[in-house]
């Protein structure tokens, strides 16, 4: 098998050993694996390198672990990646994200690695993961700098700490980092697809942000109007009552029917406060919750119907849906959509794929 | 005068597809993701020098001249 996954719930070393174990037979050429913040970074990047020399080890903390059919919390998920599936790998660090996000030094190392200018990457077998530290709050400048300088798509996620919101890590080469973000260039020999889904269907209300604090992710003013009071006459409630119906009715920036998810955090004296900037003239349609676990699975049956075959799944999935799913009791519900397929992947504080979004799913689906 | 931010963003589309359907959607979406919607404007839309200005600010993040 060429793709591999596992977890342990072990504490570090005998974590490493468990999953080295695991692992079998199998000589990756890349191993990417999602930690409970119960770890330490530094001892865990570094037993995962030194464990897998030869491979491209790569990381990062979450808020719940998911692994093949499971989303479990306190381990270690793990993807083992060979050589049938993964030829190239390139690697790179994008440190200080909060004093200004540049990429050039990562670009220039990574085209090192390649012998080639990413510029000259197939798009159709060339894949870039990113791992953020989820309390930067500058996923959105990250993303927008990386869609910049390649067409190669970027898929990721921003690293948790188990809803802890004091530090997150990424990790790579042995090492661990926070304000930072890390970038993978995956060439895969079979192909990939990536698969966005969010579970909203638009109410046919719009909301244009007309005053904003992009740095702050705060909405002043939508249609000229406090920002909470024009929320909540769209949603045909009362102020005091809209604060209540932000998980259910978040709003999507839309493209081609498609949304990319901006969730309501919490109230703030000058408006809303978001997971997620908003720009100044945005049109935001507002999104109403359906069902998760069909969505998610209708998206899932779709790629299985399409004939491509599916390989492994990494699920980047935000950490309010794993919210709603554990509220709901529905967890196995959803890791059941994953049976029989290898797939590893946590809980974010954010997804990226083009952008940096909320209440998403990202998936990188290998064939 | 009109249709200069469309004619601006056509070009951007094109020069970094070169032809290639996918890559032209994924600019399109980095674009409405950088607030600008591609489908907000037409040959008839007025030349609107705010916008004119962002969109130029966007080919030269691009790496696309203009």
């Amino acid at each position: 098998m060429s793709i591999k996954t596992a977890y342990s719930t072990k504490e570090i070393p005998d974590a490493i050993t468990d999953l080295k174990a695991q692992s079998g037979d199998c000589r990756p050429r890349a191993v990417i694996f999602f930690a409970s913040s119960k770890y330490n970074p530094v001892e865990l990047s570094r037993q995962m390198q030194a464990a897998f020399p030869d491979a491209c080890v790569a990381g990062c903390s979450t808020a719940g672990e998911i692994a093949s059919g499971k989303m479990i919390g306190e381990s270690v998920a793990v993807m083992f990646l060979d050589e049938e599936t993964v030829g190239q790998t390139a690697s790179a660090v994008v440190e200080n994200l909060r004093e200004g996000v540049s990429v050039s030094g990562a670009f220039a190392k990574m085209e090192r690695e390649l012998h080639a200018p990413v510029s000259s990457l197939d798009i159709e077998k060339y894949v870039g993961i990113v791992l953020a530290d989820g309390l930067s709050g500058a996923e959105e400048t990250l993303m927008d700098k990386l869609g910049d300088r390649t067409d190669v798509l970027f898929v990721g996620g921003s690293a948790g700490d188990d809803l802890k919101f004091a530090s997150t890590y990424v990790m790579i080469d042995g090492r661990s980092y926070n304000n930072a973000a890390v970038l993978l260039l995956l060439e895969l020999k079979r192909g990939f697809d990536i698969v966005k889904t969010q579970s909203f269907q638009t109410t046919g209300k719009t909301l244009v942000a007309t005053e904003v604090d992009e740095p702050l992710r705060l909405v002043a003013e939508f249609d000229h109007k406090p920002a909470l009071e024009a929320y909540a006459q769209a949603l045909g409630v009362s102020p005091k009552e809209a604060s209540a119906e932000f998980m259910r009715h978040p709003l999507g920036l839309m493209v081609d029917g498609d949304p990319f998810v901006r969730s309501p955090q919490r109230l703030h004296e000058r408006g809303i406060l978001f997971y997620c900037q908003i720009k100044k003239g945005m049109e935001l349609e507002v999104l109403k919750a359906t069902d998760i676990v069909a969505h998610t699975r209708q998206a899932i049956e779709a790629r299985k119907a399409s004939g491509k075959p599916i390989a492994g799944i990494i699920d980047f999935q935000c950490i309010l849906r794993t919210l709603q799913l554990r509220g709901e009791k529905r967890c196995d519900q959803y890791g059941a959509i994953f049976d029989g397929i290898p797939t590893a992947g946590f809980s974010t504080y954010g997804e990226a794929f083009l952008g940096h979004m909320n209440q998403t799913s990202t998936m990188l689906v290998f064939r | 005068m009109a249709g200069e931010i469309k004619g601006i963003i056509d070009t951007i589309i094109a020069r970094r597809s070169k032809g290639n359907p996918t890559i032209a959607l994924t600019t399109k979406t980095k674009f409405i993701l950088k607030g600008i919607d591609p489908d907000r404007y037409d040959r008839a839309s007025p030349d609107d020098p705010v916008i004119i200005a962002k969109v130029k600010a966007i080919a030269v993040e691009m790496g696309v001249g203009i």
